[in-house]
């Protein structure tokens, strides 16, 4: 899929702008704070309807506004459908998004927080599988909602020191979801690790072993059974800790380079390298499980990179379908679309 | 604040108290009401205080009703051996307007919530184990909500009765008829598929 055109109104730094992007690669440069990673928050809200940066709606709209829209036209094979998001400030002072939403739509992210899947919290890497299996399974976020309701209240049942039967309903739902979430992001990680495996390498243009694999208390088990086991286990430490102690808000990922852990292992420019070959890796399970490739948003992908790797980068974001790519400085690439951002204006350079 | 005479004010701070009626609604609804004539407006008061005055549960199924056993409780015709368990009276109207099922209920009063720190003491748990213990019901239906509450409560009974040896089932969850399967979000489709039934 692409972006046939785009609105901006009243977002960020943009009091209006038109944009009609390359249905291939286009490059966004221009200096620091021009408005590039505003740019590519609008794309992907208008697309999903969610900031990869924010969570607050009122972070959107441009400063002292009280509403904002964008609004486009997204295009897949010979359809198209134009979509039109807005966010607004109610008499309370709370803001509201409405809009369409377009069932097809995927988008993946690059940018500078992504380092965190490798040097982060494992909640950052239990982020990272779940926006990838969100992506792949439709299902798996509402599974995550719903997840986290039984877990907060279980959670709180815990510290009145229930009984074996006052807890036994919210075992069961919780080793039954829980199940499911596990299952979907097993099945997210072993995608990631095939294309992974051609991504790194491809790009670092050296022979390296990668490796991503899910780590579980339950290991290989598939069953509600096993985590309603594992839970039977921990049930004397739960109840004198008042937190569910097993299921996958406590699972992580594990993350290898040549059979050493990656959070540890190499430069920072290598690890940047991992953190987008990750991202990329995505492109192929999410065009075979939604029917249609994403469009990749890459922020400052190409810094701390050395010119070589900037090649293969370069070469391998091409074999996507749209992709927009941020840079300070000016790039030279064959066949793309280039672009000048200047203070909430844009040119064709 | 704006300056409203007290009889004005006490109306106002009343109707706010209504769930989903916010300050500006209460105001609106108390500048109606002022200007309705005076017998309308004795109808409601009058309506409102006779709500509380005659309305009592019922105490065999703890429904809503005027008279004690209630309509449904009292009803010859309806089957004995059917206990359908809701968690609110509203939830039994729902049923009721179906038309279709011709059992009796029991209205839980609620449903097992660690955020409101309701336990199964809190409803009507106990009445329940002593209607099933005269022996006459053959099949329990699980009517609670969808939601996690809804499914813990169901949980909790279905393993509390199941030592009964009474048949005990729980609602289907799928799409809504009349719906599209396209506009049907995805939890509620693969729900749907997991019920799915063998036809023809």
């Amino acid at each position: 899929m692409h972006i046939g055109s785009i609105q901006l109104i009243e977002f960020r730094n943009y009091r209006t702008l038109s944009y009609t992007p390359s249905p291939r690669l286009n490059l966004l440069t221009g200096p620091n704070a021009q408005g590039k990673t505003n740019l590519l928050e609008a794309l992907a809200f208008l697309l999903v309807g969610r900031s990869f940066r924010t969570s607050r709606l009122g972070d959107l709209a441009r400063w002292g506004e009280s509403s904002a829209a964008v609004s486009g036209e997204l295009r897949r094979q010979d359809t198209s459908r134009t979509i039109r998001r807005t966010v607004r400030m109610l008499e309370d002072s709370r803001w509201q998004a409405a809009g369409e939403s377009c069932p097809w739509a995927r988008v993946i992210v690059f940018g500078w927080q992504d380092l965190s899947i490798l040097t982060g919290m494992p909640a950052a890497r239990r982020a990272f599988i779940d926006g990838v299996a969100g992506r792949i399974y439709p299902s798996h976020l509402p599974a995550l909602g719903r997840y986290r309701q039984v877990l907060a209240r279980r959670n709180l049942l815990l510290r009145t020191r229930p009984g074996e039967a006052a807890l036994a309903p919210w075992d069961e739902q919780l080793a039954a979801v829980g199940t499911e979430l596990i299952d979907r992001r097993r099945r997210a990680t072993a995608m990631l690790q095939t294309e992974l495996a051609r991504i790194y390498p491809a790009v670092s243009g050296e022979r390296h072993k990668t490796e991503i694999r899910y780590r579980t208390e339950l290991g290989e088990a598939t069953e509600p059974a096993a985590l309603l086991a594992a839970i039977a286990r921990v049930r004397r430490d739960e109840i004198r800790r008042g937190q569910s102690l097993v299921g996958p808000h406590r699972d992580d990922l594990v993350l290898e380079l040549d059979g050493i852990d990656a959070r540890v292992f190499g430069s920072r420019g290598q690890q940047r390298l991992l953190a987008l070959s990750l991202r990329l890796a995505e492109v192929l399970p999410v065009r075979e499980a939604a029917g249609t490739t994403p469009v990749l948003l890459l922020d400052d992908a190409l810094s701390e990179l050395d010119g070589t790797v900037r090649g293969h980068v370069l070469r391998e974001i091409q074999t996507a379908e749209q992709v927009f790519l941020t840079a300070p400085e000016p790039l030279r690439v064959e066949g793309a679309a280039r672009w000048d951002l200047r203070a909430g204006g844009l040119c064709a350079a | 604040m704006a300056y409203y005479p007290e009889p004005v004010a006490r109306l106002i701070d009343a109707l706010q108290r209504l769930p989903g009626i916010g300050p500006k609604t209460a105001q609106r609804l108390t500048f109606f009401l002022l200007k309705r004539p005076f017998d309308e407006v004795r109808e409601l008061s009058e309506a409102l205080v006779a709500v509380k005055e005659r309305i009592v549960q019922c105490r065999t199924c703890f429904n809503v009703t005027d008279e004690d056993p209630c309509r449904i409780c009292a009803d010859p015709v309806r089957d004995t051996g059917l206990l359908c368990i809701v968690e609110e009276p509203n939830d039994m109207l729902a049923m009721e307007r179906t038309g279709e099922f011709r059992g009796r209920y029991h209205v839980l009063g609620g449903a097992l919530s660690p955020l409101d720190g309701i336990g199964p003491d809190d409803l009507k748990v106990r009445e329940l184990l002593a209607r099933l213990d005269a022996g006459r019901t053959r099949e329990v239906i699980l009517a609670t909500n969808p939601n996690v509450e809804g499914e813990a409560t169901a949980l909790y009974l279905a393993k509390l009765l199941r030592p009964l040896g009474v048949r005990i089932t729980r609602i289907a969850r799928g799409l809504p008829v009349g719906g599209d399967l396209e506009y049907a979000d995805q939890v509620t489709l693969s729900k749907a598929l997991e019920g799915r039934r063998e036809i023809g």
